[in-house]
Formats: structure tokens, C-alpha cells, sequence
């Protein structure tokens, strides 16, 4: 695929029939905490009640078309040096590195967007191995694997944590951290 | 006077046996708060800085230690050297616990907090049936509270990198966990 068709951008109440697509498949949100859309107006209000007023959230798309999402989680007090990213997208379009270019476009805005940032981490079910290529793809460390860590569609799963670190950081001379 | 003289043979009677007790923490432990909270050397690898009152410790015991989920005071007869804590995830988190854990700095190297460490494991998995895994994070050069965890039975799981900023510098951090179906050393 032409890797200029993929853009990333805000969520528009327009995207809801689009959104319900991807977001309404079990496939796609197997992995996620969302629960599977029901009906274009769920979508239309997940889009306005959720996807829009979040720190940040962005639709990923094709040819202005949303088929997927990325988002960041800034941590607050004692965690905001670290952000949780996570991203999903349709089933037509798995496969081909859309997941990839997406994240690859993300990081260096997430950083910019939040400068306190240093480490931007993912975490992934140790089954979902196409979500730990992408990560090793776009350039994530494998920090390790966190045995029965969290609950995910009602069953407690172990997850392999990703990080990359704010590349302000990793220029700097030699320093105590 | 008197009160003093047996404080003291106290504590060298105790220091012998060393038998360490958990319990609930009290306003009255404020003093005893301070010997530790007040500790650069304690306090170093910790995420809150240096306590300078006792205002703020009779402040963290009455609204914080006291409704805590799961505090206790670690004490050699009776008198609190430290505290050991449960910190229980919420929602799809509910699995999983956070410990913690801050010793007074004389009481170092003796094997105390790994006991404590120890009879919290023992006994923390029945208490809360829901809970599967108890986590604790220690920086990299943090090696003492290391060897606790891993003489408790702790396995360690990987180096977060520059996870948490302490006294305002990024550190790595080493994860660690005990799951309910492990077993304890």
C-alpha cells in the first residue's frame, strides 16, 4: 500500500459508520478493553462522549477513512514520565503494515504533544503475536513478560510489556538516571 | 527515668530474639514514624521525599496509613521499625496487588523486611481470593530490596525503563511478582 494513504487525525462525528465496521468486529476488539459496538449510533456516541474529549486519540485512516485507531494514556503525578499506547485495526486491512506505519507516525507527535514523557509503553497478550511485530517493527524494547497481570474480556491474561524511550533522552551525553 | 532504662533493655533483649510483628499502625507510632520517614538513606529509593515534621507523619498515618486497604507496622516488640503494604488494582487491575515496603535504616541487612515480605505472601492470597498476583517495583540499584524479593520467592519478570522519576531523576526499574499459585520459598 502507498504509505501516503495513511493518515492519522481526530475523530469526527462523520467517522461513526466507519468506526462501527471496525469497532462493531469481535475479531478487532478481541484484544482491546472496548467492548464491541453494537449499532452506528453507539458508535456516534462513543465518538463524541469518548473518542473526541481524550487526551489523546486518533483515528487512523486510508484515504481519510477511519479504519483503525491509536491511542496514548499519559500517566499523572509520580507516573507521568510514561504514556500506555494502544491501537487497533479493521481486519481488511490487517497484514499489510498499515498497524506499523500508523504506530511509526504516532511516537514522535506523542512525544512532542507531551514533552514530560520519557518512556511510551504497550502491553501485549502473549497470544497476540501480530501486535508484538508491530511493536517490534516501529522500534519497542521487550522489557519482559507480566505473569497474570490483567483482566481482559473477563479472563486474566499474562502480558509481554513494550517500551521506547523519548528520543530527546537517548541523545543526550552519558548521564546518572 | 525509669521508662528509659527499660526501653533500653528492651531493645537489646529484643534484638536478640528478633521476633517481628505485623499490626495495624497508629497515631501514637508517629515518633517511631520519624526515625525512618526523616531518613535520607530510607527515604532515598522511595518516591515521596524526606518527612521534616511530625506534622506531616501524624498527616500521611490519619489519612493515608490508617484508611489504607492493607498497612501494617513491622515491629520488634511492639515498636514500629518500619511498614509493609498491599495495593490492590482496581477494575481489570483487580488481579493484581502492589507491594511496598520501608525499613528504619539500623534495622538493615538483618533479614526483617524478608520475613515480613514473607508472612504478607502467606497470608495475603486467602485474604483476598481475587488476587492473583502480588507485583513489586525496585530500582535497578536498589539491590538490597532485590535480594528481599528474591529470597521471598519473587520472580523477576524484566527492567521497566526509565519507569518512575525519584527525586527528580528517571530510573529503571525491576519487576517483580509472586502469583497465588507460586510457590513460596
Amino acid at each position: 500500500m502507498d504509505p501516503s494513504r495513511i493518515t492519522l487525525r481526530g475523530f469526527r462525528p462523520t467517522d461513526a459508520d466507519d468506526l462501527f465496521s471496525w469497532a462493531g468486529d469481535d475479531r478487532v476488539t478481541r484484544s482491546l478493553r472496548w467492548k464491541t459496538l453494537t449499532s452506528n449510533q453507539e458508535a456516534l456516541t462513543f465518538i463524541k462522549e469518548v473518542c473526541m474529549p481524550h487526551p489523546w486519540r486518533r483515528s487512523i485512516c486510508i484515504d481519510d477513512r477511519s479504519i483503525g485507531f491509536i491511542s496514548v494514556f499519559p500517566g499523572s503525578g509520580d507516573d507521568r514520565c510514561r504514556a500506555d499506547i494502544g491501537y487497533a485495526i479493521a481486519v481488511e486491512f490487517w497484514g499489510k503494515g498499515i498497524a506499523s506505519k500508523a504506530v511509526e507516525m504516532a511516537i514522535p507527535q506523542v512525544f512532542r504533544d507531551f514533552p514530560e514523557i520519557v518512556r511510551l509503553q504497550a502491553h501485549v497478550a502473549v497470544e497476540n503475536k501480530a501486535s508484538q511485530r508491530v511493536l517490534e517493527k516501529t522500534g519497542f524494547s521487550k522489557d519482559g513478560l507480566l505473569r497474570k497481570y490483567s483482566y481482559l474480556k473477563g479472563r486474566i491474561h499474562d502480558l509481554i510489556v513494550y517500551s521506547i524511550l523519548s528520543p530527546e533522552i537517548e541523545v543526550l551525553p552519558s548521564h546518572s538516571c | 527515668m525509669a521508662e528509659n532504662l527499660d526501653k533500653s533493655g528492651g531493645e537489646r533483649r529484643v534484638q536478640e530474639s528478633m521476633e517481628i510483628t505485623l499490626r495495624p499502625i497508629e497515631l501514637s507510632d508517629a515518633d517511631d514514624f520519624m526515625v525512618w520517614a526523616a531518613d535520607d538513606k530510607v527515604t532515598r529509593f522511595c518516591l515521596w521525599d524526606t518527612y521534616t515534621s511530625k506534622e506531616q507523619a501524624l498527616n500521611y498515618i490519619k489519612n493515608c496509613a490508617i484508611p489504607h486497604p492493607w498497612l501494617k507496622v513491622i515491629c520488634i516488640g511492639n515498636r514500629a521499625i518500619g511498614t509493609i503494604s498491599v495495593t490492590p488494582g482496581s477494575g481489570f487491575d483487580r488481579c493484581r496487588a502492589e507491594l511496598g515496603y520501608v525499613l528504619s535504616y539500623k534495622y538493615w541487612c538483618k533479614g526483617i523486611v524478608t520475613r515480613a515480605v514473607k508472612m504478607v505472601a502467606s497470608t495475603i492470597f486467602n485474604e483476598w481470593p481475587y488476587l492473583e498476583r502480588l507485583q513489586a517495583i525496585v530500582a535497578t540499584d536498589n539491590e538490597g530490596s532485590q535480594r528481599v524479593l528474591e529470597k521471598a520467592g519473587f520472580q523477576r519478570e524484566g527492567v521497566l525503563r526509565k519507569y518512575s522519576v525519584i527525586k527528580g531523576k528517571t530510573k529503571d526499574e525491576v519487576m517483580f511478582s509472586l502469583l497465588s499459585t507460586d510457590s513460596f520459598v
